[in-house]
């Protein structure tokens, strides 16, 4: 059994939480003394971590790259070098058509983290050449 | 004297976190995938109303009338707080009639006993309501996790204690009128 | 927020306006109940009684949409009765004579009708609010989400400003966000306007800067907002859509519009963890690591920088996030790649002169570092604009004042209520996450609940626990009542998580100006009793399994 120190991924009051790993599962979380939470944490953070075990409650994990092919037909899965190449080329192709700002991107205030959103904005602006970059924060 | 949980209404906010805490606790395993709506039935429950937001348990009371009006000697007092002994409960629902704080709780399972070709269906009945968690060596679940510190275990010394303040106070009180 | 969290213990008086701690953040309730217990006085201004109305001080229960009259009476209480702090204005603000002109007129007796509050309450509130040596305004969605939204920021960071109330601990204003990692998003640039560190891309030495370090050339013009994309898209000016992390399509306003937007794209890229309702119309799925199981920096709603960690092993043929970006990017023919995390944060650091200090070493274990940290020997700041300088060109705070405008679409002969969104303690978001934990999808399940006063429960003909049909112009959905004393009559409120009861197929697109954040708090509805329960529950039922079974058939491939 181990203990991984980490932070909530609920609300941005940021608790500091312990994770108990057992055989590489999650089984059950603890408060840590992090600088707001003090020790507490809320029913999110103590009963919200089950979704790691893709429980199938509501939603199945993604596990594998998919494409739509065309419009109207059915997801199906494929590698990672194809989903790439095909998102890549239809990219390539609008913005040759249509320039930059013809691609919209935005960003995810949830579970990634500061780190993976930095690296989609450099993304959008660099790769692509646009600022067109927002995030769900109206929400 | 019995010790027992008490909740202050002005500290809860209605989250609760305690409910989901009492529930694993009493789970065979104590895991959290086990929980299903159909058989959700914490031994504390949280009230919310126009006025006032609070969970609301077993008193431990001195003189039970739970264990008063139990037909079957079901309900007994035991280690400083009012025990249930399941074996025994009959599903009469008498103690939940009794209860002034309805905290207790008669609830049915279904459950397969013996083997093979003598396996048949059961209906066993359980008065449910709180046991302070003696099972658990971290104590009560529901004062753990509370993120507001809403929860706390009274015991004779802690009522003791407030009364004693109390008497201080009443005593300045009275030095003022005269 | 200007302060830390833990400073709200800390103040002698705390304004709650349009936030309900309770069911967004409970920790931070528990500062709330903290700062009662060390003496603050406690107001709070919300159409509900929410739990902090239950025990606050003073509780004003305001007319839903009329915020901004509200705060402009307050403001008007403090500069009539002297009970401004004038040294503070003369020296450290600007703009206090043309803000007090606007808000002259509005006493608090003149706007009683709009607000629903007695003049003398709100004077009492004022006096309050000025009487502490310190205090603190919290605010939410309760603020932010109305088509008049920034007016009222404006309006509550001018109360702090004309009372002295900023540049010392337990002083000062405090928007507390939603998600876990919204402050991290803007702290990161995932803005239109700014790159990471809120530096402006139309600022020529800082997009030369970021140019030199990627090696580039960057646009100079700003980008659209994830609001705009509905016009761009049917004037053809927009043909694709890189979703990163979110479900627009359960979250978004006026969601048949949504849908339409995303239909009507060639290219949708859906990058997530879960098969959501908006991955299943994607044409693109990258399927990425989880919370859990990958490692970075969270941003709390205080500005404090958090490291997260990696506890268990991803599925296999799942992939970091950052590592898609980068694929993505070598792919579209500009070179990207990192080791770790710390790589990348190590980069943001040397970009972001408010974030260089802030290494991962500082944030070790239960450490975190709250921005502004301009060098590695600076230890992060709890509170913002210490001796009175502000984030302004000149330095000085400025008041900027606004009359009240009325909320869009009020309500009328066909549709006589008003529906406000709100927040459910247990779910999170669009609940692809906490939809899949046990305990919390337990404690709330489909279609969900619409709160209404018992006395409009009788006048509609409907009873508590029974499911009703619920409808907009933009669209009609089915959910449970319950019947509650603490909601104001003529306005019904519904969480915004569920699929049956998506409250967001009624809610209205019109945004506020500035934030172009929807008026998901105001829109007109009607509600209808439902005869035959029976079928009704039966229909939730389907529905609900055709859904979830959908989703698992598109998941399959």
């Amino acid at each position: 059994m181990k203990k991984i120190t980490t932070v909530c991924p609920y609300c941005g009051t940021g608790c500091k939480m312990n994770l108990v790993v057992e055989n590489d599962k999650v089984i059950s979380a603890e408060p840590a003394m992090g600088r707001t939470n003090e020790g507490n944490l809320c029913l999110k953070g103590y009963y919200g971590w089950d979704f790691l075990n893709d429980t199938n409650l509501l939603t199945p994990r993604l596990k594998s790259p998919m494409i739509r092919r065309e419009k109207g037909g059915k997801l199906e899965n494929v590698s990672w070098d194809e989903a790439i190449s095909f998102a890549s080329e239809k990219l390539k192709r609008i913005k040759a058509e249509n320039g930059p700002d013809a691609i919209m991107t935005t960003g995810s205030a949830r579970g990634p983290g500061n780190e993976a959103n930095f690296v989609m904005q450099k993304f959008a602006r660099a790769a692509i050449g646009t600022n067109n970059v927002d995030h769900c924060a109206r929400v | 004297m019995n010790k027992y949980i008490f909740a202050d209404s002005q500290s809860c906010i209605g989250c609760r976190t305690c409910e989901v805490a009492c529930v694993i606790s009493h789970q065979e395993d104590r895991s959290l995938s086990a929980l299903d709506p159909n058989s959700f039935a914490p031994r504390l429950q949280l009230i919310q109303n126009a006025q006032v937001t609070v969970p609301v348990m077993c008193r431990q009371c001195e003189d039970a009338p739970c264990a008063r009006v139990c037909p079957n000697d079901a309900i007994t007092r035991e280690d400083d707080m009012i025990k249930v002994n399941q074996e025994r409960c009959i599903g009469c629902k008498t103690c939940a009639i009794a209860c002034p704080f309805g905290a207790m709780n008669v609830v049915t399972q279904n459950k397969t006993v013996g083997s093979g070709l003598f396996a048949r269906d059961e209906t066993r009945a359980l008065a449910l309501k709180c046991d302070l968690c003696t099972d658990h060596q971290e104590g009560p679940q529901c004062v753990k996790v509370c993120p507001t510190n809403a929860l706390r275990v009274v015991t004779p010394a802690k009522v003791e204690e407030v009364s004693a303040n109390r008497r201080e106070a009443a005593a300045m009180a009275a030095m003022a009128v005269s | 927020m200007s302060n830390a969290i833990t400073e709200i213990q800390d103040t002698k008086c705390l304004l709650v306006f349009g936030y309900n701690a309770a069911d967004s953040h409970p920790v931070v309730a528990r500062h709330i109940n903290k700062a009662r217990a060390n003496g603050a006085k406690v107001i709070v201004v919300d159409p509900r009684k929410i739990e902090s109305a239950r025990v606050a001080d003073q509780w004003l229960a305001l007319k839903n949409g009329s915020n901004m009259a509200v705060v402009n009476a307050l403001a008007n209480v403090l500069i009539t009765e002297n009970l401004v702090d004038q040294n503070f204005i003369n020296n450290y603000t600007e703009g206090f004579e043309e803000f007090k002109a606007v808000v002259e007129k509005y006493t608090p007796e003149s706007v009683e009708k709009i607000t629903g509050l007695k003049a003398e309450d709100v004077r009492m509130a004022a006096r309050t609010y000025a009487a502490a040596p310190n205090a603190m305004i919290l605010w939410g969605m309760g603020v932010t989400q109305y088509g008049q939204a920034t007016d009222v920021v404006r309006g509550l960071a001018a109360l702090a400003l004309m009372t002295g109330n900023f540049g010392k601990r337990g002083a000062g204003c405090g928007p507390v966000r939603g998600q876990n990692n919204v402050q991290g998003t803007c702290d990161m640039g995932m803005l239109p306007d700014v790159y990471p560190g809120y530096q402006k891309v139309t600022d020529d030495a800082a997009r030369e800067k970021f140019e030199k370090h990627w090696g580039v050339k960057l646009s100079p013009d700003e980008g659209y907002k994830i609001t705009d994309l509905g016009h761009k898209v049917k004037d053809g000016s927009c043909r694709a859509y890189y979703i990163f992390g979110e479900d627009p399509a359960q979250t978004e306003a006026d969601l048949a519009h949504l849908r339409k937007t995303l239909q009507a794209m060639e290219l949708v890229i859906v990058q997530d963890i879960f098969m959501t309702q908006t991955a299943e119309m994607a044409d693109v799925i990258f399927p990425a690591t989880s919370w859990g199981e990958h490692e970075g920096v969270y941003s709390s709603a205080d500005r404090g920088f958090q490291r997260f960690s990696k506890a268990v092993t991803p599925p296999p043929g799942v992939k970091t996030d950052w590592e898609i970006f980068c694929l993505m990017s070598q792919a579209m023919g500009y070179p990207m790649s990192y080791e770790n995390t710390k790589e990348i944060w190590d980069e943001i650091r040397e970009l972001c002169p408010l974030y260089a200090g802030a290494t991962y070493e500082k944030m070790e274990g239960l450490k975190s570092v709250q921005w502004p940290c301009p060098t590695e020997d600076h230890p992060g700041t709890s509170f913002l604009f210490e001796g009175n300088t502000f984030s302004t060109p000149s330095g000085k705070g400025q008041f900027i004042a606004a009359e009240w405008r009325a909320p869009m679409e009020l309500p009328d002969g066909d549709y006589p209520l008003v529906l406000s969104t709100v927040r459910e303690v247990g779910h999170y978001s669009c609940r692809s996450m906490t939809g899949n934990c046990s305990a919390l999808q337990t404690l709330a399940d489909e279609p969900g609940y619409i709160q209404m006063h018992p006395s409009d429960c009788e006048k509609y003909g409907v009873k508590d626990q029974q499911l009703v049909w619920i409808s907009s112009r933009r669209g009609k959905v089915i959910s449970r009542i319950s019947a509650n004393e603490r909601v104001n009559k003529d306005v019904v409120y519904m969480t915004y998580q569920w699929w049956i009861g998506a409250c967001n197929e009624l809610t209205i697109e019109h945004v506020d100006p500035v934030s172009a954040t929807p008026e998901y708090k105001y829109c007109a509805v009607k509600v209808e009793g439902i005869e035959d329960q029976a079928w009704a529950e039966n229909y939730v039922q389907t529905e609900y399994s055709n859904l979830k079974s959908k989703l698992r058939t598109a998941a399959r491939g």
